[in-house]
């Protein structure tokens, strides 16, 4: 399990952060959104399939380097979300490895919120500790996180309270706060307000530097090209390609048959 | 080169690595506390009228079934009333936990898709939130049997590692019951028809003594028996329990845990893509 709180000190560009080695990850999931004993045995007999089998990663092989800012780019289902989460220690993987040499922050789709009922600081606190840092670690950065959600008083109010704008605002200012080695963001720079949205895209930037690796999700084509200075594509749980953001987002466009239309650039 | 400070790779037999998995269950036990915590004030239990149903909720059920008994069966006293609150009070340890446990993995979506932990940490808080809700009716239990004039003894000390083997027990439940909710959904709607016939059959309304030879196979079959029997006798008698009981009551703790923490760990890889 990672752990946000053990940190290596003093990485150096060029070292490796993460190695993904020929990655596999195959899971079966229920077709039920909520599958439920009822719906089962109503369906006794009758041969209807319960659950599929997904085939969410094959053979990846990717190196990210401390210095680098990954974009991963990809259409729905290519197994984008999976890699990250593979990478970060939430899903197993069923074949190959993955060697992490640093701490992990991430900031996955659905973000972070673990108790409605409970108010944004006791979330925030939990989801910390949840993470391995300690108490004093939250307490440290918890004042910055709250700044820069903008939430105000609402930060003590249950989270079931929130708009998605101000989850996200919070969920974004966790993960871009505690300062990891690597940090994992996936699709959530295209929420929030156009304020909100742009104070992020600044704190991205901000945060390339030499001794952190940055990887991000997102299919806003022309942030990840102003920001990354490395992307993969995947496709169908495949590498497609990796290289210079321009020439592999030209690539994946061309193949989307959508040409370089501002609709698409301006995905954010 | 450094060597990595993770690595993840597919498990052996379906299984984590259980030293590793002890270990961060172990350095994340802040969460478990900060989580009990949080969650009993947001239940409004730090309260002065919080903590007040909590005694007064068995409290006044104890006094229900008291009056059912006295109608039925005819024979009241100190004893019979003690011996029904006390196993109560012990009896929604068990059941708090149940209930609390089913929904701690299901309700915990957005932390598991996010973060990476010990997911046994959330039915192991439940249990925990079990427990705080427990403690205070025991109190009240041990004003109540001085006033009712139970008799004292150093026996009572054999509560002790009833409490114990109790919560061991709730714990094993807890995880069982949390990893079966998340296949399916709708096992919380009959939770309260299992706890129900649990609370039946275990010797509450009556005294384990007082059972029927041929009913006392049920003792066999449910894994409270023996532990209510030996609590009723330790705290309500001050005398002795069985050792045989005490044993039974160690086996069927230490098995649905074992049996439990299995099935959770061989099945928590896949939390996050079930829910």
């Amino acid at each position: 399990m990672s752990s946000l709180s053990v940190s290596n000190i003093n990485h150096k560009t060029g070292d490796l952060a993460v190695s993904v080695q020929n990655l596999g990850l195959t899971y079966t999931t229920a077709i039920d959104r909520r599958p439920t004993l009822k719906a089962r045995v109503k369906s006794l007999g009758r041969g209807t399939k319960q659950t599929r089998v997904v085939q969410a990663l094959d053979n990846v092989n990717l190196d990210v380097t401390y210095g680098q800012v990954l974009g991963v780019i990809g259409t729905n289902g290519a197994g984008k979300s999976s890699l990250m989460r593979t990478i970060a220690g939430i899903i197993p993987p069923t074949k190959g490895r993955i060697e992490v040499f640093g701490s992990v922050s991430t900031l996955l789709a659905l973000g972070i919120g673990f108790n409605p009922a409970m108010s944004g600081r006791a979330n925030v606190h939990l989801g910390g500790l949840a993470a391995g840092m300690t108490r004093k670690e939250i307490e440290d950065h918890f004042d910055e996180i709250a700044e820069f959600s903008e939430l105000g008083d609402a930060i003590d109010a249950p989270m079931r309270t929130y708009s998605s704008g101000m989850y996200a605002r919070l969920g974004f200012s966790v993960a871009a706060t505690v300062q990891p080695d690597i940090l994992i963001v996936d699709e959530a720079l295209s929420t929030g307000d156009a304020h909100f949205k742009e104070k992020s895209f600044n704190k991205i930037k901000e945060l390339r530097s030499e001794d952190r690796a940055l990887i991000l999700v997102s299919h806003a084509m022309a942030t990840l090209r102003e920001i990354c200075n490395d992307v993969a594509w995947l496709h169908k749980g495949k590498l497609v390609t990796r290289g210079k953001p321009n020439q592999v987002i030209d690539e994946y466009q061309d193949f989307l048959h959508l040409g370089k239309s501002s609709a698409i650039d301006e995905d954010l | 080169m450094s060597t990595p400070l993770q690595v993840y790779e597919p498990f052996r037999a379906g299984l984590p690595p259980l030293r590793k998995y002890w270990r961060s269950l172990w350095s994340r036990r802040t969460f478990i506390s900060e989580y009990s915590r949080s969650e009993l004030r947001e239940q409004h239990f730090d309260s002065i009228f919080g903590q007040l149903w909590l005694i007064l909720n068995p409290l006044m059920l104890s006094a229900v079934y008291f009056l059912l008994i006295v109608i039925i069966g005819g024979s009241g006293g100190a004893i019979r009333y003690g011996h029904l609150t006390a196993s109560l009070f012990l009896f929604y340890l068990v059941s708090n936990s149940l209930s609390g446990g089913v929904k701690s993995v299901t309700a915990g979506q957005r932390l598991i898709l996010n973060t990476a932990f010990p997911r046994m940490m959330l039915p192991i808080s439940a249990t925990v939130i079990a427990f705080f809700k427990f403690i205070p009716t025991l109190l009240v239990f041990m004003i109540m049997r001085t006033v009712l004039g139970l008799p004292f003894g150093w026996q009572m000390l054999w509560s002790i590692p009833i409490i114990l083997i109790t919560l061991i027990f709730s714990l094993g439940v807890a995880i069982l019951i949390s990893t079966v909710n998340v296949y399916f959904r709708d096992i919380a709607s009959f939770l309260p028809y299992l706890i129900r016939t649990l609370l039946y059959l275990s010797p509450i309304l009556y005294e384990a003594s007082a059972l029927k030879p041929e009913l006392r196979v049920l003792e066999h079959f449910n894994p409270l028996f023996s532990i209510l029997e030996s609590w009723s006798l330790s705290i309500v008698h001050a005398q002795t329990p069985q050792l045989s009981s005490m044993l039974v009551a160690t086996g069927w703790a230490l098995g649905v845990l074992l049996i439990g923490t299995y099935f959770f760990l061989s099945r928590e890889r896949e939390f996050a893509v079930r829910l």
